[in-house]
């Protein structure tokens, strides 16, 4: 199994819930969020020293949420932070952006790292649709236009032209290509059966996270291994990515503490203002081309968020625990899934630092070589 | 789109007002310039009921002796939407009408579906911005684009009248001592235009209305002095048109694909 060291970058004191989206601005603290860049950038060069296979960057907007508004700025501060480690970049928000801005920077991280990038091409949620104005309704039939008009970029030994529904480009020839031939493999989410087909006749990896249910999980899965048969190749284990909220520490008591509060950080601070936001791009356009995939997609939130923590454990939600905890808990939802990527997002919310790098280590000396051939 | 004038006779007294169009009933509270009709506004006309009252003592109408103080002209504005509107309607209020508006969200809340404060005046912005007395200097600073104004048409007594109309609602300062603490009791969807090169009303007007109104929404009209709705017609109309269509969901762009499935969608 291979594992990616995922982070958020949150912002992990903010005083009150907010109730809005997007979140006022008025009191952010810029030398605060220096020492974080500081602070989360070295913590995710560390994950390489911990023995994780990738480290995770992602992308997202106007709130405490996270503050990686572009994750290829995070990319390349952890490229040369970094030797061997792969660079997850999961990713741009492909439709809200420039397709051959993103097919130069990918392809520029992935020479400077040597090839070390995996190429996120994210739908992203549907709030985020506000905050760059481009219609959700859109959002499917963007993703795929642009994802074949970057490989396209990627890939064409001489300068073409594009004319496409939404993008048009009299004349493109991207220095520099990819290091990575032909290109960087993609990886696309996979939460629900529109996108877990998509990703699959994208010949890309897919990413479930959040997950609420392993029934549903394990649908999607097998829905993505069947359209990959049927659009001609065969996805092996480390194709699925599954992410989880995960907690490790020197004890079940010490580590559940910590994740009760992180987790209460999480889903009443840090998920709240985009609620209102969502259900709006959700209910007013067709972000989700089937009503059902929109209703679900809040149901699990919502699910989630009502759910104790121990209730999110059982319910293989999230890993808590002492290093042989998790370990069972990892190979409880791996015999559900069958996923060969495990994803650990280990600063959940305002998680203490310390209590991350401990969980970290503790990963390296006693779960990780516990799951060597599973 | 003609505009047909009226009037209504209130409990302070006679009321002239202009109405024009057909759809749900929008409320217009002119500037202190009095009533002009601008191209958005006959825009607006076509799918709205547009209702725009003279404010007792501008553009020659007299005033009424018990109506002396803004929050007072919001209560006849709430009396005159009770006589002649007769339900729940949107209001568009421009500077002094703005401030006019505002006090109209606040005294008379359940009367008001959305509000549209266009560079509402009434709140202090310490010492910043102001309406010059100068005709001249004033002008330059309403309007980015002279030559897009409504030509002037008012004789200058009706125009010097309306200036002194100021001083009988209190309004000289264009900054009322009590009015910023009561506009957090706006509960209706509030959409605050500012335009980006408004010197009579700054900024900071807009950013404390938006931080005090929950769930509102400031919005800056590039390119556009303090009569935005003059300076840029088309971005105007474009905001807020689709505001007063969708409410809060006007945030969401809506593209080609939606606005063909979808009937009414503006934006």
């Amino acid at each position: 199994m291979k594992f990616n060291f995922f982070h958020l970058m949150p912002w992990p004191d903010y005083p009150r819930e907010p109730e809005e989206w997007p979140v006022s601005n008025k009191d952010f603290d810029a030398e605060r969020g220096r020492q974080l860049y500081s602070d989360y950038i070295d913590c995710m060069a560390y994950a390489e020293q911990c023995g994780f296979d990738s480290i995770g960057c992602n992308e997202h907007h106007f709130s405490p949420y996270g503050l990686m508004s572009n994750c290829n700025l995070i990319g390349a501060a952890l490229v040369h932070r970094t030797k061997t480690v792969r660079l997850a970049m999961l990713g741009n928000l492909v439709p809200l952006l420039n397709p051959v801005r993103v097919a130069e920077e990918y392809s520029m991280l992935d020479v400077m790292s040597g090839g070390r990038i995996l190429a996120g091409m994210m739908r992203g949620i549907p709030h985020e649709y506000i905050a760059y104005n481009v219609p959700p309704s859109d959002s499917r039939e963007r993703l795929r236009e642009a994802v074949a008009l970057i490989i396209k970029a990627w890939t064409e030994p001489e300068p073409f032209g594009w004319e496409g529904e939404f993008y048009q480009f009299p004349s493109v020839s991207i220095w520099p290509k990819p290091y990575q031939k032909p290109h960087p493999r993609l990886l696309m989410s996979a939460s629900n059966d529109e996108s877990a087909e998509f990703a699959a006749q994208h010949r890309a990896k897919m990413g479930i996270v959040l997950i609420a249910d392993l029934k549903l999980a394990r649908a999607s899965i097998d829905l993505y291994h069947r359209v990959a048969h049927a659009s001609g190749w065969e996805p092996t284990p480390e194709d699925i990515l599954i992410g989880h909220h995960t907690c490790i520490a020197d004890t079940d008591g010490e580590a559940r503490e910590h994740m009760r509060k992180a987790l209460d950080y999480f889903h009443h601070i840090l998920m709240r203002p985009q609620r209102s936001a969502q259900q709006l791009v959700i209910q007013k356009t067709r972000y989700y081309q089937r009503e059902e995939t929109g209703e679900r997609f809040q149901a699990r939130l919502a699910t989630l968020r009502a759910r104790t923590m121990e209730e999110q454990i059982e319910a293989g939600s999230i890993y808590c625990g002492s290093p042989e905890t998790v370990v069972e808990q990892i190979r409880r939802v791996h015999k559900v899934l069958g996923h060969g990527t495990e994803q650990f997002t280990m600063k959940v919310g305002n998680m203490p630092d310390q209590v991350v790098r401990r969980g970290m280590e503790l990963f390296r000396d006693r779960v990780q070589p516990a799951l060597r051939g599973l | 789109m003609g505009f047909e004038r009226r009037e209504v006779t209130l409990a302070s007294g006679p009321v002239s007002y202009f109405v024009a169009g057909s759809g749900e009933p929008l409320l217009v509270l002119h500037p202190a310039g009095g009533v002009s009709i601008s191209r958005p506004l006959e825009a607006l006309a076509q799918r709205r009921t547009l209702y725009m009252p003279v404010t007792p003592g501008f553009d020659g109408t007299p005033p009424h002796q018990t109506v002396r103080s803004m929050e007072a002209l919001a209560d006849l504005a709430a009396d005159y939407a009770d006589a002649v509107i007769g339900k729940k309607c949107d209001v568009l209020g421009q500077s002094f009408g703005g401030w006019e508006a505002l006090w109209l969200a606040v005294k008379h809340g359940a009367r008001l579906d959305h509000l549209v404060l266009e560079a509402p005046a009434g709140v202090p912005a310490g010492g910043k911005g102001g309406l010059p007395a100068d005709p001249a200097e004033a002008r330059r600073k309403l309007f980015a684009y002279p030559d897009r104004a409504p030509p002037m048409t008012k004789p200058v007594e009706q125009l010097q009248g309306n200036r002194r109309m100021l001083d009988y609602y209190g309004a000289i300062s264009l900054s009322d001592p009590t009015l910023p603490a009561r506009v957090a009791a706006i509960k209706a969807p509030t959409l605050i235009l500012m335009g980006t090169k408004d010197e009579i009303i700054p900024r900071e007007t807009g950013q404390f209305l938006k931080r005090e109104i929950a769930g509102s929404h400031l919005a800056y009209v590039y390119d556009a002095a303090h009569v935005v709705q003059s300076d840029q017609p088309e971005r105007f109309l474009r905001i807020v048109g689709s505001f007063l269509e969708r409410g809060e969901a006007y945030i969401v762009n809506w593209g080609a694909s939606t606005r063909a499935a979808i009937p009414g969608g503006t934006r």
